[in-house]
């Protein structure tokens, strides 16, 4: 009889600290239910400083601890100078101000807890959560606590400081910060110059106007200079980024779309100066401003867009900081760095291996997930070779570096993959057009300069309206507020955008290429028992032995649950199986051999490849690797195939998944146990002929998807990893993915509408320019207006298509 | 009337330099969490 039993049956009740659905087995205190013991010690730290406030949102505001290793000395790097003054932002001998990355912040009780935790901690003056950046600044006595034992005391909470090569380093952040306040400052300036232009200028519009009105001339000319006054730190400080941006294009001979820009902040303002200094004219300081300002605001909407996500990790994010070295006198804690040739050292479960190195422990199970792309853990013995990028699973490895962190073979291979660079096509995109713009232009106006030429300052007139007149606002300002608000849009469903161009390319992207595991199933193999049906007894007999076992098979069995009861007499042999007694049952679990070895009959009909289990001598079932698609994939790729996309798999796992695939994708469209390297291979082949796009976990595709033209990368978690990719999307919006080519394929039009709006605009008022009819007031309220119809467009447009993807 | 625009000019100033100010010290770093901070009751005794 083959049934299938599940491990959390039972009634389900959620975990008071983090809200997940509690197993059976859970820890009961007879008020509280928590599914782990981590979550109770948190919930037990807060109850006894009386901050059960934390738990009062509408949803359980704790990060689950379940799985999360508590090894002391992960933080004894933070001893060393060098490393914890990477955190250090400043430092006397009363106070330091510390920051960390804290990547499980995610809701308000979060900010409210660890702004509370000097009442917890002696020695912490202040705490400062920004929720945005998920990041936290500590003020602490020097005397009192350290750098590690804040940490420490995060971690103890269930906010694990982000520590690695890369993660923080003040002086990034610092220079951030910076360039956002120098955003703002700049936006401030201009707004209070346009502000007040603007003032002076309807003055004189009535005045020019209507001839009943009549203005003190000592007036006007105070409001002329006030005019000119305000107007120079807008061109000098406001507008600088496109002004030297431009000259840098121009010393370097070419063009680039700030060009134009600037061509147009210049003359507009030149020719203003000049009109009010001769008094031939009122100029267009308001438009000058206004533009400037304009151009601000969008930068804004980049700089708020970017800030939702960090993209900038390189594999050496995801290599740890510190690595324990084995030495004659003890385990110590060293930086990677300092690791050399021939030195010993200790990877427990779950930590990444920074060193292509020798296995010294009698067996060790790593996962090369992150290099090959096969989820199943590698079983190694003594003396063999284990390559950098893998992860021990289970029992610590001892391992003799044989290789140098640099020179290893991760690091080869992302080497290889950032080779490629300027994949911005967006920004080359806008430099050609920004070039023809400038050309087309210059020549227009140049006519128009010939054609009036007998009249100098007629001739003079009409070349600088038709550069002023000219705005490039189609693409300066539609597609980045069309695309920005998309992101923001797309922000808010927790997918993130590296940038613009990211968005403008999937509009284009004709065929998808999916990676396996992690994308289209569950990064996490889960482990189903197939066989007699078990009673609870039995059930907890097994949990009790198999969870003595760091085999990856077990761990996977015990997942979820407490084991209730104690095993005794347990046995292990590395790489075949356990046995053990608990509840009175004998409990063998293992292969064919290893059953056979301790005297159980076989069941004939079982597959012998998979891993039995047997009770008091008899076999009663088999525990597989269970796969499963995430939600919604196969309506989620019958979408993409009926808009015409090409669909395949690439995958560095074996065939075993083949027939859950095959329900979607043709057998020619899948390809297993590729290498890295094939897949680069693969992809290069199908950009031939469309543009492709890689959606993987971003870890062990890493390679390919710097090949893809563009790349989404799914992550269980948003805030922990973000991979080297284009885009993230969270693992529970994979379904989503055919919706958010669509949008981007309607913000695509949207951008094209406002393009082509911005050129019937340009075609209109150059002709009118051209016959010198365009006087200075019209040119004033022209300009802004078109501005503001193209923002019109694109914020509206963003959004009329927004609704239809939710 | 001239004088009344100084003024005016120089009052407005006087809030673009309290804006430039603020932004240096920080006030426009992180525009998220003081809206949540803000949630929380102070019913703190200490």
């Amino acid at each position: 009889m083959r049934t299938q039993a599940t491990y959390n049956t039972g009634t389900t009740t959620s975990c008071t600290h983090c809200g997940e659905i509690c197993a059976d087995g859970t820890i009961n205190d007879g008020e509280h239910v928590f599914c782990c013991t981590g979550c109770a010690s948190v919930y037990a730290l807060l109850q006894e400083h009386d901050l059960c406030a934390y738990y009062q949102g509408d949803v359980p505001a704790g990060t689950s601890q379940q799985g999360v290793e508590r090894d002391s000395t992960t933080y004894a790097i933070l001893d060393d100078r060098s490393v914890s003054s990477r955190f250090i932002e400043y430092a006397d001998a009363r106070r330091f101000r510390v920051r960390f990355a804290l990547p499980t912040i995610h809701c308000a009780s979060c900010v409210w807890l660890l702004e509370r935790l000097p009442h917890i901690q002696a020695g912490l003056i202040s705490t400062e959560v920004d929720l945005q950046r998920k990041s936290i600044t500590i003020d602490a006595d020097p005397r009192v606590l350290t750098v590690r034992s804040i940490a420490e005391l995060l971690r103890s909470l269930g906010y694990e400081p982000l520590i690695h090569v890369e993660g923080t380093e003040v002086s990034r952040l610092q220079q951030h910060k910076e360039a956002t306040r120098r955003l703002y400052l700049r936006l401030g300036v201009a707004g209070f110059a346009m502000g007040n232009i603007m003032m002076f200028s309807i003055a004189q519009y009535l005045a020019h106007g209507a001839q009943s009105v009549v203005i003190d001339p000592v007036l006007m000319s105070v409001f002329t200079w006030l005019s000119i006054g305000l107007s120079i730190p807008v061109l000098t400080y406001s507008a600088s980024p496109w002004l030297r941006s431009a000259w840098a294009a121009l010393r370097q001979r070419t063009v680039n779309l700030d060009v134009p820009v600037a061509l147009g902040i210049t003359t507009l303002f030149v020719r203003s100066v000049v009109d009010m200094a001769t008094g031939s004219g009122e100029g267009f300081l308001d438009s000058f401003a206004g533009l400037v300002f304009f151009l601000l605001i969008g930068r804004v909407f980049q700089q708020k867009a970017f800030d939702a996500v960090t993209f900038d990790r390189t594999v050496r994010s995801f290599f740890p900081l510190s690595v324990r070295r084995s030495t004659s006198h003890g385990d110590e804690v060293v930086a990677i760095d300092a690791l050399n040739v021939a030195d010993t050292i200790v990877i427990r479960n779950g930590e990444v291996i920074p060193a292509d190195a020798v296995l010294m422990s009698p067996v060790g199970y790593v996962d090369y997930s992150f290099v090959t792309g096969e989820s199943v853990p590698v079983e190694c013995t003594h003396g063999a070779l284990i390559y950098a990028g893998g992860k021990a699973v289970g029992a610590a490895l001892q391992l003799t570096v044989t290789m140098p962190v640099s020179k290893s073979y991760l690091a080869s291979l992302w080497e290889r993959s950032s080779g490629r660079t300027s994949r911005d096509g967006y920004r080359q995109l806008s430099d050609r057009f920004g070039k023809w713009f400038v050309w087309s232009v210059l020549a227009v106006a140049s006519i128009g300069f010939f054609a009036w030429l007998p009249d100098v300052s007629m001739a003079m007139n009409v070349f600088t309206a038709v550069v002023i007149i000219a705005c490039p606002c189609a693409l300066t300002l539609a597609a980045p507020i069309t695309f920005g608000t998309g992101m923001g849009i797309l922000g808010r469903m927790k997918m993130y955008a590296k940038n613009i161009g990211v968005l403008r390319t999937l509009a284009t992207v004709r065929a998808v290429v999916f990676d396996k595991t992690g994308t289209l199933t569950s990064s996490q193999p889960t482990v189903a028992y197939h066989g007699e049906v078990l009673t609870r007894d039995q059930r907890d007999a097994i949990i009790a032995v198999a969870s003595q076992s760091t085999h990856p098979m077990s761990r996977g069995l015990v997942a979820g649950s407490t084991p209730l009861q104690f095993a005794e007499h347990v046995v292990e042999i590395p790489g075949y199986g356990i046995t053990g007694t608990a509840g009175g049952h004998q409990i063998a679990i293992g292969s064919e051999s290893f059953i056979k070895l301790n005297g159980f009959n076989m069941d004939a009909r079982l597959d012998t490849q998979s891993t039995l289990i047997a009770i008091d001598g008899v076999v009663v079932g088999e525990i597989v690797v269970e796969p499963s698609l995430r939600a919604g994939v196969p309506e989620m790729i019958l979408d993409l195939r009926g808009r015409g996309m090409q669909c395949q798999v690439v995958t560095g796992d074996s065939q075993r998944d083949q027939a859950l695939l095959s329900e979607s994708f043709r057998d020619d469209e899948m390809t297993f146990r590729a290498t890295p390297a094939d897949k680069v291979a693969h992809l290069e082949q199908l950009r031939e002929s469309a543009q492709v796009l890689m959606i993987g976990d971003g870890l062990n595709d890493m390679s390919a998807m710097a090949v893809a033209d563009v790349s989404i990368a799914v992550t269980e978690n948003t805030s922990t990893l973000a991979p080297a990719s284009d885009m993230i999307i969270p693992a529970t919006q994979v379904h989503r993915i055919g919706g958010l080519l669509r949008y981007a394929h309607a913000l695509r039009g949207v951008v094209i509408t406002a393009v082509w709006f911005t050129m019937a605009y340009n075609v209109a008022v150059i002709t009118v320019a051209l016959t010198g009819h365009l006087t200075p007031v019209i040119t004033a309220i022209m300009m802004p207006l078109s501005s503001l119809l193209v923002i019109g467009i694109s914020v509206g447009g963003a959004h009329v298509y927004a609704r239809r993807l939710s | 009337m001239p004088l009344l625009v100084i003024c005016s000019i120089l009052v407005a100033g006087g809030f673009l330099l309290a804006f430039l100010v603020a932004t240096r010290r920080g006030q426009y770093d992180d525009l998220g969490t003081p809206a949540v901070r803000m949630l929380f009751d102070d019913n703190e005794e200490n």
